[in-house]
């Protein structure tokens, strides 16, 4: 992707930078300048208003979201804005999984506090968070967000999450409307050979 | 532009077919063609290049086509009379809708039928409990029509010794082969089986004024955006509409087949989109709206002349429901395959087509080269953990980075044994968004059908074996089939009018001036592709349809 910002988006990248990384920008290299813009291009979309969760749900779901698809060495769910897209399908096809999934958190939540004696499950460290989300896992509640999870993670970006194609460059999939042999190792191997 | 006719519903038309998809845009283009004029009902909309988006969310996830319960048509499913049915989530009977019906979205794998398909009851004798029975028709009867299907319809193929016999070349080449069907050729042939090019409903190079395929790779479950699928959508209803004397009338619904005193069917009650009612009268009446919707308007339709349902005097109508048996073996392999390229299939391997005798099975069927998740990334993302064994976290986020592209599925496609007690009927309880009694399954399968994919199973994952998988892993539906997209049997075709519901011309035996033309007349299930049956049994039955008007024998 070629970044061209208008005066307006280079003024807020200028703003985030400044908050973000303040006087280290002369250190930054051209790479890293082009993948921080990229970042601060994230996070102020991670601004936009949500339009069906208040921020503190959409805070825990995305917790939640980012241990199925965590972010470890390659980006996840969070990097995907999966949320975005919970949150937009929350609000019109999945209408009817909002309150199912709030009585679910809020029974998450109790289960952080009760164990932990954390205030939400988005305090608790990793760890914790896992062990919980196992003991849920064969709930309708789980199965929900994994599902809304990797929906997310992979639709069309229109929708809100799957960010810059990232849920699809995590497996290997390019988004394209032609292709032409080969389309893989084999297939290349049987035209050199002819079987 | 199309300048498509417009009828008055008041004044009988020569026919009304209901159903624009496999069947019925045949039926349209033969019957408009042949100068009669045709009125055609279907209840989804007609959706072009600029709907058919690479996007799973709308059409897997939302019922884009295939409308379910979301869209206000819930069906309901049980095993035997004795349960009472539950209604299903996802799943059920599937098929799409909207103009050209699930030739839209197929995988458009376009087997004929072979000679022993028409006659195997003769041949090798019927399963226990079965009501497994010849066709009425010969495969040198409908051969002509298979013909017309390739040409007419477009298919891309190789003619060979591996085919039932044929008239006339195929009009297209066939597909480039990927590297899935590499695998299972070499599989194969290290087997001592004969793979050969797939035979499928796309064009491989530009044909009928439409152009080649691009392999875009959303066929299985999409749209085609480049019309290169051979739906009926884009090869029949635009010649239809042409003739000036077809009129397809969109978002309206069937409610019920009218008839009078002497036995007749006289027009078709429906709702538009907006939910008006009209009734179209009509000479005569086409009923191709699938396995599942044409035994289910019948039966909505009962009257006191036909208490038990519209032309159900031997009480079949609905009845010999068959899906088609499936198994599948997936393996993951060292180098990249990207077998979400391109189209579904592109080798087939037939040599179980019909099984040695010796093996004490009934049926067959024959095995393609398939992407796990039908190539969708969020389909596999879904489906993910087959090989990682884990359904969320680090290790199932690398499961998938390594399970997407270096993955292929051997999918079996085979017979399923008719049964009487299988059926589509009315739900006594539950009601779809017009009121109607929604859609009720009763089906078990057959204790052959385990024993038939089992078989195919394993052959499944010999082959993958045989291709060099690092694991495979080998499945079927060992619970047995509760849905399917094969809607099959429920108006089977034949010449004994108390045990079949047309007859060898596709007309009701109880009623003179009604054709069942679709999934609903096959006698047999094939060997698990049924559309190109389909198709060219809708041109032959057009055939005789039109014989018999010029004849005034409706």
């Amino acid at each position: 992707m070629v970044f061209r910002p208008s005066p307006s988006s280079c003024r807020d990248f200028i703003t985030s930078l400044t908050s973000a990384v303040g006087s280290s920008l002369i250190v930054l290299s051209l790479p890293a300048i082009v993948t921080a813009r990229a970042e601060a291009s994230a996070a102020r979309r991670s601004m936009a208003a949500l339009a069906t969760l208040d921020d503190g749900e959409a805070a825990e779901l995305a917790a939640i979201a980012a241990r199925i698809i965590p972010t470890d060495d390659t980006p996840g769910a969070t990097e995907a804005g999966a949320i975005y897209f919970i949150d937009n399908v929350l609000g019109s096809s999945r209408a009817e999984e909002l309150e199912p999934l709030r009585a679910g958190l809020a029974s998450l939540v109790a289960s952080a506090r009760s164990k932990y004696g954390a205030s939400s499950f988005r305090a608790l460290d990793p760890d914790a968070q896992d062990a919980l989300l196992t003991e849920v896992e064969d709930t309708p509640f789980f199965a929900t967000m994994r599902f809304l999870t990797i929906a997310g993670t992979f639709s069309l970006p229109e929708y809100g999450g799957n960010r810059d194609g990232i849920g699809w460059n995590l497996i290997g999939f390019e988004m394209q409307h032609m292709w032409q042999p080969p389309y893989g190792f084999y297939d290349a191997e049987y035209a050199r050979e002819g079987r | 532009m199309i300048r498509q006719a417009t009828f008055p519903t008041r004044e009988a038309v020569d026919f009304v077919v209901i159903g624009s998809g496999s069947a019925g845009g045949i039926v349209a283009k033969e019957l408009s063609t042949a100068g009669f004029s045709v009125v055609v009902l279907e209840q989804g909309p007609w959706l072009g290049p600029e709907d058919f988006k690479h996007d799973e969310w709308a059409i897997s996830q939302n019922e884009g086509f295939v409308w379910g319960r979301r869209k206000g048509h819930p069906q309901t499913f049980r095993k035997n009379e004795n349960e009472k049915a539950k209604i299903v989530e996802g799943g059920g009977l599937g098929y799409a809708h909207n103009v050209g019906g699930s030739s839209i979205h197929f995988s458009g794998n376009f087997w004929r039928l072979r000679p022993v398909d028409f006659q195997e009851r003769s041949l090798h004798g019927a399963p226990e409990g079965s009501t497994l029975t010849d066709w009425p028709i010969t495969y040198e009867e409908l051969e002509p029509y298979y013909t017309r299907v390739d040409w007419e319809i477009g298919v891309s193929g190789l003619a060979g010794p591996w085919d039932p016999p044929r008239s006339r070349e195929y009009p297209c080449p066939p597909m480039p082969i990927k590297s899935t069907g590499v695998l299972l050729e070499r599989a194969a042939r290290s087997l001592g089986y004969t793979p050969y090019p797939a035979p499928v409903a796309m064009l491989s190079t530009p044909h009928n004024n439409r152009p080649a395929c691009m392999h875009c790779g959303f066929c299985n479950g999409f749209g085609c955006e480049f019309s290169a699928k051979s739906s009926t959508a884009v090869a029949m209803i635009p010649l239809a509409l042409n003739t000036g004397r077809c009129e397809l009338r969109t978002g309206c619904t069937a409610s019920r087949i009218e008839t009078d005193e002497s036995g007749r069917v006289t027009g078709v009650v429906y709702w538009d989109e907006s939910g008006n009612e009209h009734a179209q009268r009509a000479r005569a009446v086409v009923l191709s709206a699938n396995g599942a919707e044409t035994p289910r308007l019948l039966l909505l339709s009962a009257s006191s002349r036909f208490p038990n349902g519209l032309a159900n005097s031997s009480g079949m109508v609905g009845r010999n429901l068959m899906f088609n048996c499936g198994a599948s073996a997936v393996g993951i392999f060292p180098e990249p395959i990207n077998a979400y390229k391109s189209v579904p299939v592109t080798r087939v391997v037939h040599d179980f087509y019909t099984f040695n005798p010796a093996l004490g099975l009934f049926g067959g069927g024959g095995f393609t080269d398939r992407s796990p998740s039908a190539g969708r990334p969020m389909g596999a993302a879904l489906a993910g953990g087959r090989f990682s064994g884990a359904r969320w976290g680090s290790a199932f986020k690398k499961g998938l980075a390594e399970e997407f592209t270096h993955t292929v599925a051997f999918n079996a496609h085979a017979t399923s044994v008719p049964m009487a007690r299988n059926s589509v009927s009315l739900d006594p309880d539950v009601k779809d968004k017009w009121g109607r009694p929604a859609l009720r399954t009763t089906y078990t399968n057959h204790p052959m059908d385990f024993e038939v994919m089992k078989f195919f199973r394993d052959r499944a994952v010999e082959l993958m074996d045989a291709a060099g998988a690092l694991e495979t892993i080998g499945s079927y539906s060992e619970n047995g089939q509760t849905g399917g997209v094969h809607l099959l049997g429920t108006c089977r075709m034949g010449t004994d009018p108390a045990t079949s519901v047309v007859n060898r011309d596709n007309r009701a035996h109880d009623v003179p001036n009604l054709f069942m033309v679709d999934g609903s007349s096959l006698v047999t299930s094939t060997r698990g592709q049924p559309t190109m049956t389909i198709m060219a049994l809708a041109f032959r039955a057009a055939d005789r349809i039109i014989e018999s008007a010029r004849r005034g024998d409706i």
